[in-house]
């Protein structure tokens, strides 16, 4: 692309951000930042059902050390799923709506959080759970003060991969007929025009970054001054997240 | 301009045998199996066809660059990061904003090209991320013990290090074989070709549930399958990691 | 040992490297299918030859032509009708499917995507023109619109015999509750009428605009996939919406249009707009094919058509061929 034609197109998807997303002349269509808090809303929503399932059993499983088989292959599944295709097949039973959305991003969510939680607590160092439990801890004790502490990167870890596709997934769901978030002003240039399919791209990427960059404070906030002096506070290579 | 008309009006066909053919579509019942069979090669093995090509030409091409650029930044390690930063954002962009954004480009436009560009851009950060790593963790008495061997830098990337390195080039290569498959659906809103074609369809004619459960079904399948198939490749190629 | 084991696994690296970039290419190659052109798929579909000696088809050795079409079910049949006789007479012709609203649709065209596609001369004049007067009749709608695509370079092709303009739509018992028999009827519902239609209605003059503008409604807009509407309509998600008036669903008898006196919507004739260069590569032939099959193009046929595909399901790229073989266009 011509760098000046480049630097006017930006120049232009930028004062769409300026002015909110108000397309001159048309008062009635929702503007940019509506459509992000719709956007956040929904994501939050799945994002919250997701964590109150999968969280607690992803856990327990790691605490009681029994499921591995389920909790990794649910995980390697998981990275499979197409996200349009569980949209669609979600229309295909519940029609278009909220629900069939939330339903999409639950089952896109669910699994890395699950498998994260249970690698996470199953895999903390068996002498330091000894020595706990021959301190006289309970096993509640143990998995609230020992194992839950030495869990938070790599439980956090499934939390971000989960959050960044439950993110660009909302905006995908534009495609199945919802409408109520920024994937709304992408599938329609017609009346948004160039400007604004490239607005809100940027609003979605830079959404996607600030979710990152939050989960990641909240991280370091939940994780033991011992394991970030010990530079143990960011889990391995292999959990790669993966994008819608 | 008045229209021009045909003298007697055209012969219209009964379509596929009338509506009475067609109850279950009509119905919109949630499986249709009549209209699987009758679409299965007008419409579904095609999108599954186009689908593969994407995805495999996709690979093909990620994979290249990212094992040059990896051999590059194993040798060279000031790359790393420039390469990891490009890579990463071009990751984080949003598949249907990556889309949209690459379609105006002069010379693009609404083709295949423009969607591979995009998949391939996908498959960059993974595949680097992977193969360097990988790389990387080679012991270092390994390649001590290649070098004693007498042989030289390719030699020794060829028949000690990269293999070693499998396991994690094929993770990666898992990793992104499923993402494209993945996002292939969302890049039928560029080139009309694959299996997204049939589902954006299906929402666009009245929610015909049974061609969404069949495209949908059958993308889900075949990342299970193309997923399923790397491992077996992983098994078979790295018998020292079944011990 | 350890020697063989090193040394399989490069070989195995590199057989699935080259297998990997064969089954691309291989498979990119092999891609273009022998049958009819599917609206799902930019493959290159060569003639489907079998007539006589090569050569004596007026579409062999001319330059290979890319036509389009846009977002729903009669453009779908549209475009695969015309690519299929073009194709029966030997021009090599892409169909690019799909591709979108008559605004990037028409973009497309300008810049050289597409070669031709099927277009409503009252949406082109108003959508992309921005022509606000509102014309009085089908004959000077095409006249004006043929002025205004000529300078761009393209030209407008003979049109059909059908025509199938936006029309609001409601269910017949709110249409008889309300007593509404006109869009003007729809101003006593105020702003609690729900209107629905696809994202760009609300910013055409042919949409919410002109029906603001001339006849004084202002609904609450709903946003709705084309498909979806008689859906939205059935379930009270909407009270009204911007239908198609040749929908196969009309056919059922459980929904009136409402007349528009005023012609917000105008009129809409499917007229081809190709770009004059190809018309002039291509030979007259190109031209006489496609308007043989626009001549045959009658309201039933079309409804005909629309029905199978959007009510039936069936594929537009087999029900285009199913008709044209009926007519001898294609064998």
């Amino acid at each position: 692309m011509h760098p000046l034609l480049l630097g006017s197109v930006l120049g232009d998807a930028l004062s769409f951000i300026g002015r909110n997303g108000q397309i001159p002349g048309q008062p009635h269509f929702p503007t940019l930042v509506y459509l992000t808090l719709e956007t956040l809303k929904v994501a939050g929503l799945g994002m919250a059902v997701s964590l109150v399932v999968a969280i607690p059993l992803g856990v327990w499983l790691g605490h009681i050390h029994r499921g591995s088989f389920v909790a990794i292959n649910l995980g390697n599944i998981w990275r499979a799923l197409p996200s349009l295709a569980v949209l669609a097949i979600g229309v295909a039973f519940l029609g278009i709506g909220l629900g069939n959305v939330e339903l999409a991003l639950i089952v896109l969510a669910v699994p890395p959080i699950i498998t994260n939680a249970y690698v996470a607590v199953d895999g903390v160092d068996r002498e330091v759970v000894d020595a706990a439990r021959g301190m006289g801890l309970t096993g509640w004790q143990v998995l609230r003060q020992v194992e839950l502490p030495q869990a938070i990167p790599l439980v956090f870890a499934g939390v971000r991969t989960a959050a960044l596709f439950v993110v660009s997934t909302t905006t995908i769901a534009s495609l199945t007929g919802y409408s109520g978030s920024l994937g709304d002003i992408i599938n329609n240039e017609t009346s948004y025009h160039l400007s604004g399919v490239l607005g809100a791209a940027i609003c979605i990427a830079a959404l996607a970054l600030v979710v990152e960059f939050v989960l990641a404070g909240v991280q370091r906030l939940l994780t033991p001054r011992g394991l970030i002096l010990a530079g143990e506070d960011e889990p391995a290579l292999e959990l790669v997240p993966a994008v819608g | 301009m008045s229209p021009v008309l045909v003298a007697g009006g055209p012969v219209i066909p009964n379509f596929g045998g009338g509506a009475s053919s067609f109850g279950c579509e009509r119905a919109n019942h949630l499986f249709c199996t009549s209209w699987i069979s009758h679409n299965w090669s007008s419409v579904l093995w095609p999108a599954l066809r186009q689908h593969v090509v994407l995805t495999l030409i996709a690979i093909a091409f990620g994979f290249a660059i990212s094992t040059a650029l990896a051999l590059l930044a194993y040798r060279r390690q000031w790359l790393e990061r420039p390469v990891l930063i490009v890579t990463s954002v071009l990751y984080t962009i949003p598949s249907l904003a990556l889309f949209e954004l690459l379609e105006p480009v002069p010379g693009l436009g609404l083709s295949r090209t423009t969607a591979e560009i995009a998949l391939v851009s996908y498959t960059l950060l993974i595949l680097f991320r992977n193969m360097l790593t990988g790389l990387r963790e080679v012991p270092a008495e390994v390649r001590d013990a290649a070098a004693g061997m007498g042989m030289g830098t390719t030699q020794s990337l060829l028949r000690v290090e990269l293999p070693l390195a499998l396991p994690a080039i094929i993770a990666g290569l898992r990793i992104a074989t499923v993402t494209v498959i993945s996002l292939a659906t969302v890049a039928s809103l560029i080139d009309n070709e694959g299996l997204g074609v049939p589902i954006l369809n299906a929402i666009s004619n009245d929610v015909f549930k049974t061609e969404l459960i069949a495209a949908g079904g059958m993308a889900v399948l075949l990342a299970l399958l193309a997923d399923g198939l790397l491992v077996a490749l992983q098994w078979v190629v790295t018998p020292w990691t079944r011990a | 040992m350890l020697r063989s084991q090193f040394t399989r696994a490069p070989a195995i690296f590199a057989v699935l490297a080259v297998a990997v970039a064969l089954g691309a290419c291989g498979s990119s190659s092999s891609s273009s299918s022998k049958s009819p052109a599917t609206s799902s798929g930019t493959s290159t579909t060569q003639s489907t030859g079998g007539v006589s000696a090569s050569g004596s088809l007026p579409g062999s050795g001319k330059p290979a032509v890319t036509i389009g079409d846009k977002n729903f079910t009669e453009e779908y049949i549209l475009g695969a009708l015309y690519t299929q006789a073009l194709q029966a007479q030997g021009y090599k012709v892409t169909l690019k499917g799909n591709i979108g609203t008559t605004e990037i649709t028409y973009k497309a065209l300008q810049s050289g995507q597409i070669d031709m596609y099927p277009e409503y001369d009252g949406t082109l004049l108003s959508s992309v023109f921005n022509y606000t007067k509102v014309p009085t009749s089908a004959a000077q709608t095409y006249a004006l619109t043929q002025t205004q695509v000529k300078k761009h370079g393209f030209v407008l092709l003979q049109p059909t015999p059908f025509y199938d303009t936006d029309a609001l739509a409601v269910t017949k018992k709110f249409g008889t509750a309300h007593g509404l028999h006109t869009i003007a009827d729809l101003k006593k519902l105020g702003h609690s009428l729900k209107l629905g239609g696809a994202p760009e209605f609300a910013t055409r003059f042919s949409g919410l605009v002109g029906l603001r503008k001339l006849y004084g409604v202002n609904p609450t807009f709903v946003p709705l996939a084309i498909g979806i509407t008689y859906k939205a309509i059935d379930t009270g998600q909407v009270d009204t919406f911007d239908a198609f008036s040749t929908d196969a669903q009309l056919t059922s008898g459980k929904y009136a249009l409402l007349s528009d006196p005023k012609h917000v919507f105008g009129f809409q004739y499917v007229t081809p707009v190709v770009k004059q260069s190809v018309l002039d590569a291509e030979g007259p032939a190109f031209a006489q094919t496609i308007d043989k099959v626009s001549a045959l193009l009658t309201l039933p046929a079309i409804q005909k058509m629309n029905a199978a595909v959007a009510l039936d399901q069936q594929s537009p790229s087999v029900v285009a061929q199913a008709f044209l073989k009926a007519n001898g266009l294609v064998k």
